[in-house]
């Protein structure tokens, strides 16, 4: 079943007379279940089309479809709430609130999806031992290093329950071998929930983990490249 | 039931409980600590500054205005219609005795003194001078028990002495009369005669109040008497110019002001509480506060201030946080609540710590009293009564709940620009940097 379809998206910026083209003529589909990545050089429009999947931004032209639904289309109220409960956004930094504990930022996502406590505690509590932070829980973000923040910020996304998980270069601020562990637990959680993934990265070694990689160059997908078995995969084997 | 609402309908609007909304305000105040800890302190400062300066303004107004009470014609004077707009010594209550049983059918907790107002000229053999004759009941009278610790010189005069008089020193000064002195005391009649009566000083007084040191002559009422049986009264009936009515609890003046005047208004006779009595005095103190209005107002601008600029600050160091937040599903109204709880906690705290501080201070002072004697010298008199050299702090209920009322009131004013500025935040603005 097609999860996401990406029609027809362009997205202009003016920035005083120049027009900036950040995406044009994008035609995408990913089906359930996938765990995709999208490459890119620089300013190939990557953020920009996360960001437009997301509903957090709206694009110049087309459509994106979730799950069947015209989220483009959606006011931004019922937008809002189709965030909370369908998909999960990893960023590459700042992901979590400062005043909360691992454990809280987690259960954050459930309250505001109106969860019972006991749920969404217990549901908090798996998610961070699956991605090995059952010793930190109570810790604040500042007292986490970058890459256990982004690990909190896997297990709040997948703890939600979400059909389609969406990550910026959720490895960007990390040391390869953080980026190579976290996108191991990612992989695994995406296999095993089920889950939908599409990250966007720029490390070649995130890349290969992947089962199918987009590139994008100047706004438009240059390739599409699919695997039978990612390298991840294979090693995991 | 449950199941079906779980299955069928789409996802619902994201729930931020109240409670998990205050404790992330709570906690975001507390992000920087020192930041807010100076913000609150100053606040609380200022607030607790502005309480201690109404309470001893309250406290002083207050302090003058039962002196004037006291001095003047008590809580609540019955007294003939028009005698405020136009005092002369032939408007008086002839019967006096029905309109004393009147009152004392309603009942009024305090005490109900009779007495007769005149204007007369006062001479001897050196000078003559224009005076207000009062009469009193007894010796008991409110005034005449605030003069007599004051007599200066003679002594009181004695209950249903028709000769004996009080004078003020200023009075006695420009009469050049002493204690033993014979005054004569002099009206005109509502017919065009005049008549007179014979007075003896019996006692000089000094009230500190000028006004009533240089006119004043105070006599037992049957002497007063005298000059409304000259205007054709009829003694027996007890005639009278009006009743003073002292309340045991001057809190409720304004309950037994409205009995009063339901009960014995008529064309002839009117109720009038203090304030009507004495509107000058209203208006004095009125004004004399306007300082320690303006003190509050600028306090009121340190809260807004400080409120706006604290949580302001904390917002725009949060801007990442609320772009995530709004990412994950929060709307503009959650950040919107979210910062305006923010401000509203810091303003509550400040209240609090203020009330304690100035509360403190005003009960200490409430309690101590502050000397200003030494401050204004013996020139404590204003608008016809004075303020005791000791200053109390006061502050009734009402001041309570209006200080509050109003700090809150600036509190959430402060809230606004923050929260507004807060749920103004895109996620892609603030996720870019
Ligand atoms: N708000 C904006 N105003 C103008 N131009 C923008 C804006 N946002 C993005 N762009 C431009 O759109 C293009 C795509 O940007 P985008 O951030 O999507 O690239 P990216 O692939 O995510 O790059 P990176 O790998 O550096 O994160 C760039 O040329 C960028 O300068
Ligand atoms: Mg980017």
């Amino acid at each position: 079943m097609q999860l996401l379809q990406v029609q027809g998206i362009g997205k202009r910026y003016r920035q005083g007379e120049l027009e900036v083209r950040a995406l044009a003529d994008v035609e995408l589909t990913v089906t359930e279940g996938e765990f995709a990545a999208l490459v890119g050089p620089s300013g190939s429009g990557k953020t920009t089309l996360l960001n437009i999947i997301g509903g957090l931004d709206a694009p110049s032209e087309g459509k994106v479809l979730v799950n069947g639904k015209e989220i483009t289309a959606m006011p931004e109220a019922v937008l809002s709430s189709f965030r909370l409960f369908e998909l999960g956004f990893i960023f590459q930094a700042y992901n979590l609130v400062a005043v909360l504990t691992a454990l809280e930022n987690v259960e954050l996502v459930m309250v505001l999806q109106g969860r019972p406590e006991r749920e969404r505690r217990e549901r908090a509590r798996h998610y961070l031992e699956l991605v090995g932070l059952g010793k930190v829980m109570d810790r604040r973000p500042s007292a986490l290093s970058g890459g256990q923040q982004q690990r909190v910020a896997v297990a709040r996304a997948l703890a939600a329950g979400p059909r389609l998980v969406l990550a910026d270069e959720p490895t960007a601020n990390l040391d390869s071998e953080n980026a190579t562990a976290l996108l191991d637990i990612m992989y695994k959680l995406s296999k095993e929930e089920k889950t939908t993934f599409l990250f966007s990265t720029h490390d070649a070694r995130v890349m290969e983990r992947a089962q199918r990689i987009i590139t994008l160059r100047d706004g438009r997908i240059e390739s599409d490249e699919r695997r039978e078995q990612s390298s991840h995969a294979r090693a995991l084997a | 039931m449950s199941t079906r609402t779980l299955h069928t309908t789409a996802p619902g609007k994201a729930r931020l409980p109240l409670a998990t909304m205050l404790m992330l305000a709570w906690r975001n105040l507390w992000r920087h600590r020192r930041r807010t800890v100076v913000t609150l302190v100053s606040i609380a400062f200022g607030f607790g500054l502005a309480v201690v300066m109404i309470g001893f303004t309250d406290g002083g107004h207050n302090n003058m205005i039962r002196n004037a009470i006291k001095l003047g014609e008590g809580h609540i004077t019955v007294q003939p219609r028009g005698y405020l707009e136009n005092p002369a010594n032939h408007r008086y209550l002839a019967d006096g005795k029905a309109l004393a049983s009147q009152i004392q059918a309603l009942g009024v907790p305090g005490s109900v003194e009779p007495r007769i107002s005149l204007q007369v000229l006062a001479s001897t053999p050196a000078n003559s001078v224009g005076a207000g004759l009062e009469g009193l009941a007894s010796v008991d009278d409110a005034r005449a028990k605030m003069l007599q610790p004051r007599l200066i010189d003679g002594s009181w005069f004695e209950p249903g002495d028709e000769r004996g008089i009080v004078i003020g020193d200023g009075m006695a000064r420009k009469l050049k009369a002493r204690v033993g002195a014979k005054v004569v005391l002099m009206a005109g009649t509502q017919g065009g005669d005049s008549q007179a009566q014979l007075g003896r000083v019996r006692g000089i007084f000094d009230s500190r109040v000028d006004e009533m040191d240089d006119f004043l002559v105070l006599a037992d009422i049957g002497l007063a008497r005298l000059f409304l049986q000259g205007e054709g009264a009829d003694a027996s009936l007890a005639p009278v110019t009006r009743f003073a009515i002292f309340l045991d609890d001057p809190d409720a003046l304004a309950v037994w002001a409205q009995k009063l005047k339901t009960g014995l208004d008529s064309d002839t006779v009117v109720a009038l509480d203090w304030r009507e009595m004495m509107p000058q005095l209203v208006q004095f103190l009125f004004i004399d506060a306007a300082g320690s209005y303006i003190f509050l107002l600028l306090i009121l601008v340190l809260v807004v201030f400080g409120i706006v600029n604290t949580v302001l600050m904390s917002v725009l160091e949060r801007t990442r946080e609320f772009g995530l937040l709004r990412a994950l599903g929060l709307g503009r109204r959650h950040l919107l609540l979210l910062v305006f709880l923010e401000s509203l906690l810091l303003g509550l705290l400040a209240v609090a710590v203020g009330w304690l501080l100035g509360g403190g201070a005003h009960l200490w002072f409430a309690y101590q009293g502050v000397n200003i004697g030494a401050l204004m010298g013996d020139n404590t008199q204003m608008m016809g009564t004075f303020m005791d050299p000791i200053v109390y702090s006061e502050l009734s209920w009402e001041r309570v709940q209006q200080l509050t009322l109003l700090i809150f009131i600036a509190t959430l004013a402060s809230g606004i620009y923050p929260a507004i500025k807060a749920a103004r935040v895109t996620p892609v603005q603030a996720l870019r940097t």
